[in-house]
């Protein structure tokens, strides 16, 4: 099945042509805590490049804040080296919620289920008892 | 008749006019601020500058200069531009440049005329004078930092409402519009200063940043609050009603409203009747129409032709009319219209009616009122009459002492002295050339009052060549129509009580004595869930004034039409297409499937009722037998702001009535 899908489908994981390329010519360098594979480039200008853990669809919101910056070059050295730790009071990172049932609804859209705002036209019924 | 040139323009103008008004006259607009038709002129705002020869080489306040013959009036010069130009930059020293955030903005005369005589820039460089906030009740919000010292209010105050509660203290640049101890203004009529308000110091609290004048639809209707019939504007935006102003209608309002007019909009959005319920079990259940039109005509079959219907205070003739033609298909003629159970003789409809007009009141020389409230029951009536007394009238009163705004003479609160009236008053009455009489519903409830009333008309020829000084002044918007339409029995709705119908509608008559009609089937069609709805076996939902187009007939007989504003609310729908309906499910469908074929019927039966405007009636007074009224009279209205079901599900009434009849205080939250 994994072969299958590597050469048929783009959305999940990594495809047969970027995993023959990460074999050969990419450097592991290491996995962050929801499985994500980050590599470098072993020769010529320095890529750096992720392979999305599988089971997660390939959305680039899957790369934690602190790997964002080693993968765009920000940063020389892997999080834990070049970051400060992480606070007690930062909040664990969430990929892009949109489309799932954890998206955010503002106050007053239906899906939200909580009291909306008074708007025009709103009136109060009465009701027998 | 003075004859003036106005920008070269050759015009005649009426014998003490102003030099505006010869402008005005002659088609020149002249900006103005503290100027108003129907107030004194004051003078002070200087905004109305024009050149006049011959006279001093300086512009001229054209609001308070006597238009003489000969006069050259020039609007447009060099000079009058650059004094206006001037005037206008002194009131923008110190008015808030807050127009953003203004309620009055889009609506404003300082805005308007700042656009053809502002300057566009400031050469002032000092602080703006800021002035404390002022509380002037729960109708009113004042900002009074916007004030312009036109003193518009201050002059309404004093000669239109009668009420001295607003006025000015301090000089020049001190000076503030206050009310005297900022007691909340009582005045029944103290909304209409935010229409007077040309700038935005006053504006309507209820109303405060709900919506700007340009988002809304302005939709002409008439009133209900009141058997006056004020013609009103109801602005709306989307589903809502937001405010009720006055329209100018000379003949009934002017430009008036009273407070509950303009601010009982409100409760059209609370307590609403929004589906159909039908009583099962003992408890009201909701219902779909076809299922409660399935238990009335069940109900209809076993009651045949013992069928009744009671109309409530605000029903329009449509609904009358189709309830009515409902009820003749069921072969019953037992319609009542006076639902708290008066039973005056209604067989003539003179007899019944302010005769003398409302603008007429306004002429009379001596007035007699027998147990009425004209402030209360009618604050635009009393208005006019207040007129009259300013203007020499004699005013007695027979009722409970109340202060009316007016000095009036109290003759005491015996019934009995309708029959014999002391001679201070008679005499009065003999001596004036256009006496009038005014009955209300708190007089022509005691039983003989209405005999000795009719008698006083005779004796002191009250009905003379062109003038009938014998009014009766009703306080609900539907009496004159349903009493068009023949609502009304002999011993009122005790009559049907009487005749024990089985079925029972009620009309949005929430009043009714219901122990009476325990035995009945009720159905209930009406907009505000009240006692009405409570006490019926099927409660249908109906359509409010804002909510339908319909006739009304006021209490000097002037039949006028209002507008739909908005839709119902849920499943209610508009009065007579629910009767319309109803018909089809009775087996006996009524004859009309528009509004249009509903009022031609309307027309064909009832030709008074045909056209808007004033009605004629034929004066002949039935002949009553001398009851011999006594005892003290009590006036019907207890809360001037609790009078039907639409203010006592208004949040604003709600307050009002606590604040201005209860004396409850109210903490203003900080701003």
């Amino acid at each position: 099945m994994g072969l299958f899908k590597n050469i048929f489908i783009w959305w999940d994981g990594a495809t047969i042509g970027t995993a023959w390329h990460s074999l050969r010519k990419g450097r592991f360098i290491a996995e962050d805590s929801s499985g994500n594979r980050y590599y470098e480039s072993k020769k010529g200008p320095r890529r750096r490049w992720v392979i999305y853990a599988s089971g997660k669809p390939n959305d680039a919101s899957n790369v934690p804040a602190e790997w964002h910056g080693w993968l765009h070059q920000t940063v020389e050295d892997v999080p834990d080296q070049s970051l400060p730790p992480a606070r007690a009071w930062e909040a664990p990172y969430t990929a892009n919620l949109t489309g799932t049932g954890g998206a955010y609804h503002p106050a007053g859209a239906l899906e939200s289920n909580r009291a909306r705002a008074r708007a025009s036209g709103d009136y109060e019924a009465w009701s027998p008892s | 008749m003075p004859k003036v040139t106005v920008d070269g323009i050759a015009t005649e103008v009426p014998d003490g006019a102003t030099v505006l008004q010869a402008c005005e006259i002659a088609g020149k607009e002249i900006p103005r601020f503290c100027y108003h038709e129907r107030l004194s002129i004051a003078g002070n705002c200087r905004m109305c500058l024009v050149e006049v020869k011959p006279g001093p080489p300086k512009p001229q306040a054209s609001c308070a200069l006597p238009a003489a013959e000969g006069q050259e009036i020039f609007t447009t010069t060099e000079m009058v531009k650059k004094a206006r130009e001037g005037v206008m930059e002194f009131l923008l020293i110190n008015h808030p440049l807050d127009c953003p955030i203004c309620d009055q903005g889009g609506e404003c005369d300082l805005q308007d005329q700042a656009m053809a005589y502002g300057k566009g820039h400031t050469r002032y460089e000092m602080n703006k004078r800021a002035v404390t906030e002022k509380y002037m009740g729960p109708v009113v919000k004042t900002e009074m930092t916007r004030c312009i010292h036109c003193t518009r209010c201050v002059r309404f105050a004093q000669e239109v409402a009668g009420v001295e509660e607003i006025g000015a203290v301090g000089r020049g640049e001190n000076m503030e519009i206050t009310t005297y101890l900022e007691h909340a203004a009582t005045s029944e009529l103290s909304g209409n200063v935010v229409d007077l308000c040309p700038v935005g110091a006053l504006t309507a609290r209820p109303y405060a940043f709900e919506a700007r004048p340009w988002e809304l639809r302005k939709t002409p209707s008439i009133d209900v609050m009141d058997a006056v019939g004020t013609n009103i504007r109801l602005d709306s935006r989307g589903r809502e009603v937001l405010r009720a102003l006055p329209r100018i209608n000379e003949d009934v309002n002017e430009e008036w409203a009273s407070n509950k007019t303009r601010h009982a909009v409100d409760g059209l959005y609370r307590n609403r009747l929004d589906k159909a319920y039908v009583r099962k079990n003992g408890k009201l259940e909701t219902a779909s129409w076809a299922d409660a039109f399935a238990a009335i005509a069940g109900a209809a079959k076993k009651a045949g032709s013992k069928v009744a219907a009671i109309g409530g205070d605000m029903v329009e003739v449509e609904a009358l009319y189709a309830a009515q033609k409902l009820l003749e298909g069921l072969g019953s003629k037992q319609i009542e219209g006076r639902q708290n159970g008066m039973d005056y003789d209604a067989s003539n409809l003179a007899a019944v009616n302010f005769n003398t007009t409302i603008a007429g009141i306004e002429e009379a020389d001596a007035i007699l009122l027998i147990g009425t409230n004209p402030r209360w029951e009618a604050p635009l009536v009393n208005t006019r009459i207040r007129r009259a007394a300013k203007a020499g009238a004699k005013v007695f009163v027979i009722g409970p002492e109340i202060d009316l705004t007016y000095p009036v003479t109290w003759l005491g609160d015996d019934a009995a002295l309708a029959a014999d009236l002391p001679e201070d008053a008679a005499d009065a009455l003999k001596a004036a050339e256009r006496p009038a009489l005014i009955i209300g519903g708190g007089g022509i409830m005691v039983p003989g009052l209405q005999a000795a009333s009719l008698a006083l008309a005779d004796t002191y020829n009250l009905i003379r060549d062109g003038w009938n000084g014998y009014n009766v002044l009703h306080f609900s918007a539907a009496r004159m129509g349903s009493l068009m339409l023949g609502w009304a029995q002999p011993g009122g709705t005790a009559d049907l009580a009487a005749a024990d119908p089985e079925l029972l509608f009620l009309l949005g008559a929430d009043g009714v004595d219901f122990e009476a009609f325990s035995g009945a089937f009720k159905v209930y069609v009406g907009h505000h869930g009240e006692q009405g709805a409570a006490q019926a076996d099927v409660v249908l939902p109906g359509a409010s004034y804002a909510e339908k187009s319909g006739t009304w007939v006021n209490l000097e007989g002037r039949v006028q039409r209002g507008n739909r504003a908005v839709f119902p609310p849920g499943d209610a729908r508009e009065d007579w297409t629910i009767f319309r309906a109803l018909s089809d499910a009775l087996g006996n469908t009524l004859p009309f499937d528009t509004l249009d074929q509903l009022r031609d019927a309307i027309a064909a039966e009832f030709p008074a009722l045909a056209d808007e405007g004033l009605a004629e009636y034929e004066w002949a007074p039935p002949k009553l037998s001398d009851g011999a009224p006594s005892g003290p009279i009590a006036l019907p209205i207890k809360d001037f702001y609790l009078t039907n079901a639409i203010c006592r599900a208004s949040e604003t009434m709600q307050r009002c009535s606590a604040e201005l009849i209860h004396g409850e205080e109210f903490a203003e939250a900080a701003e």
